[in-house]
């Protein structure tokens, strides 16, 4: 399986729409795209995971040093559209609570 | 006679016998030959030169342009011979590098080896086998005075930097005595430490309990960890052990919330590593109820017997093929 | 003969004549065919690291005789950028020319002794032997 990282930008405002797996294999392909543009002041960074069927916890790691780069740049990180299975890793490891998470889940239906 | 001598005198009757007569016989000698070329290291240039040497033995009137044409071989089979060396310099690399994991793989094990305790109020069960060769998963017990402290943890990511970590978190568990009784300060000192020490991309997830026989309390917190489960006996039913925090190593200034539950005779706590309910089947993942289904078929058995069938099942299932480093625990209170 | 030869090396016929000088020492000192294809190809890769890396510099082939022991040395010199980790350079794998892909590993492989010297933004100072057996 394999991951897709589609990137749209307005202004300072970039989306990220993610689709497939984001696992051991695929993590570096998104820290490579991710964390470049968390570390610019004043960005904005929207991920969108509503085609994340699936996310290890290497994947998790990657948000969470963009959480930690964004915070340490002034950037925002902005995660959306996750589906149940990945929500609840976000839930079960706490991060729910320390990240921008937009609600208004999408189901596993796509 | 020198052993490059031998293997021209070797390589000229075996070359005059197939010229004389082109039989398969000749030619399987001739591959069997080549592996001896092998063992001995001899690189493709050399068997070329070693060609031309018995060519000019055989043939004194080949002709030149046959000759030169032997030359011209030598100098494009130089590629080979460079390709070969470096071949055989990384090979001698990798079976170093492989004898080094060896060692800190079981340096690693004896570090972190957690003994079982005996405890006469609870059956205890435990299973923890790594996907590769280091363990990601820890898990520790620690009697001290009447109670039992046990601790699952997670660190992300496989093999040698996950393993390297774990050895930093037992360390700092070690030196916190006080605050091992207490679940929840004890997270918030290791999230400390985690945090200050550990790669931004990296975390860990820790489930921490107390066991404490006079009260028949269960004390504990979790950062981040994946949920384990309780049996309630009387009722006959499993729940989940929920124990809300972050993961260690997000947020220096993270504190847990302390949870507690009284535990009856029959009662289980079952604690886990996400490698138990992430297992990947050709069917999709095993969820959580399967898990509880496989622990409910055996609970009759003693502790150890439970978390060894639920592995051998799960390891099955995976077609023997583990994805995750795996640790299962059961703590069953008998009396 | 024991004079130091040296060609410079400014483009890829330069290699050529730098191989061609190594070869006819290498006949004239008593060397076999493949120790004779052996040093050549060590003084092409030397001298196509000079010429994609360096843009210019020279290669030198001096005979030389040790207590009765001898043996053909390769210096090769450049003022090129340098090279800033040499222990990366001489780990196999890591293949900085699009030479024979061995770069400096094969080299040292190909020839019995290998010493480099390099400072950055000053030059590289590479000298290989290879003695007579």
């Amino acid at each position: 399986m394999n991951l897709q990282i589609n990137q749209e930008q307005i202004n300072e405002t970039y989306e990220l729409n993610l689709t497939g797996e984001v696992d051991a294999y695929t993590a570096p392909k998104l820290k490579e795209v991710m964390l470049p543009l968390t570390e610019k002041e004043g960005n904005i960074v929207i991920v969108n995971l509503s085609g994340i069927e699936y996310m290890d916890s290497t994947g998790l790691g990657i948000f969470v040093g963009a959480l930690k780069s964004s915070k340490a740049n002034n950037s925002s990180l902005k995660l959306r559209g996750m589906t149940e299975r990945v929500k609840r890793i976000f839930e079960i490891t706490g991060l729910t609570e320390v990240m921008d998470i937009e609600s208004g889940v999408k189901g596993e239906a796509l | 006679m020198t052993a490059k001598d031998a293997l021209t005198e070797r390589y000229q009757d075996l070359l005059s016998v197939y010229l004389k007569a082109k039989t398969e016989t000749t030619l399987y000698k001739g591959q069997q030959f080549s592996r001896k070329l092998l063992e001995q290291q001899i690189s493709p240039e050399d068997l070329v030169s070693l060609h031309i040497q018995v060519m000019d033995e055989l043939f004194p009137d080949m002709s030149e342009e046959m000759r030169d044409s032997f030359d011209f071989l030598l100098e494009a089979m130089i590629g080979y011979g460079f390709a070969y060396r470096e071949h055989q310099s990384l090979r001698d690399k990798q079976q170093q590098l492989e004898s080094e994991i060896e060692v800190a793989a079981s340096m690693q094990q004896t570090l972190l080896l957690s003994d079982v305790p005996e405890f006469e109020q609870l059956d205890i069960g435990v299973v923890s086998v790594p996907a590769k060769k280091m363990n990601g998963d820890y898990y520790n017990f620690v009697k001290s005075g009447n109670s039992l402290s046990v601790a699952v943890a997670d660190i992300i990511g496989k093999g040698i930097p996950a393993a390297l970590c774990m050895s930093m978190i037992k360390y700092a568990m070690d030196s916190l005595p006080e605050e091992q009784m207490k679940p929840h300060l004890l997270l918030e000192n290791l999230n400390r430490v985690v945090e200050q020490n550990v790669h931004s991309n990296m975390f860990i997830t820790m489930f921490h309990g107390v066991y404490e026989p006079e009260s028949h309390k269960f004390y504990y917190a979790g950062a981040g960890h994946e949920p384990g489960f309780f049996y309630h006996a009387k009722e006959d039913e499993f729940q989940d052990l929920i124990a809300k925090g972050l993961v260690l190593g997000v947020s220096r200034t993270t504190t847990y919330h302390p949870y507690e539950k009284m535990i009856e005779v029959g009662d289980m706590v079952i604690l886990l590593s996400d490698g138990v309910t992430e297992c990947r089947t050709s069917k999709g993942f095993i969820e959580r109820e399967e898990v509880v289904s496989l622990i409910r078929k055996y609970m009759d058995l003693p502790s150890q017997k439970i978390v060894e069938n639920v592995f051998q099942e799960l390891d099955r299932l995976q077609g023997f093929e583990l994805r995750d480093d795996f640790t299962l625990i059961i703590l069953k209170r008998l009396v | 003969m024991d004079i130091q030869s040296c060609v410079e090396v400014r483009n890829e016929w330069d290699i050529v004549s730098a191989r061609q000088l190594g070869r006819n020492m290498a006949k004239e000192l008593g060397f076999g065919n493949v120790d004779q294809a052996r040093i050549t190809t060590a003084i092409s890769e030397l001298a196509r690291n000079i010429y994609l890396y360096a843009g210019r510099g020279k290669i030198c082939i001096e005979p030389i005789d040790q207590l009765g022991r001898k043996g053909l040395r390769i210096v090769a010199l450049d003022n090129g950028p340098g090279i800033r980790e040499i222990r990366k350079v001489m780990e196999d794998g890591y293949t900085t020319s699009g030479g024979l892909g061995a770069g400096l590993p094969g080299v040292k492989r190909l020839m019995d002794e290998f010493s480099i010297e390099s400072t950055v933004d000053v030059g590289t100072e590479i000298s290989a032997t290879k003695w007579l057996r």
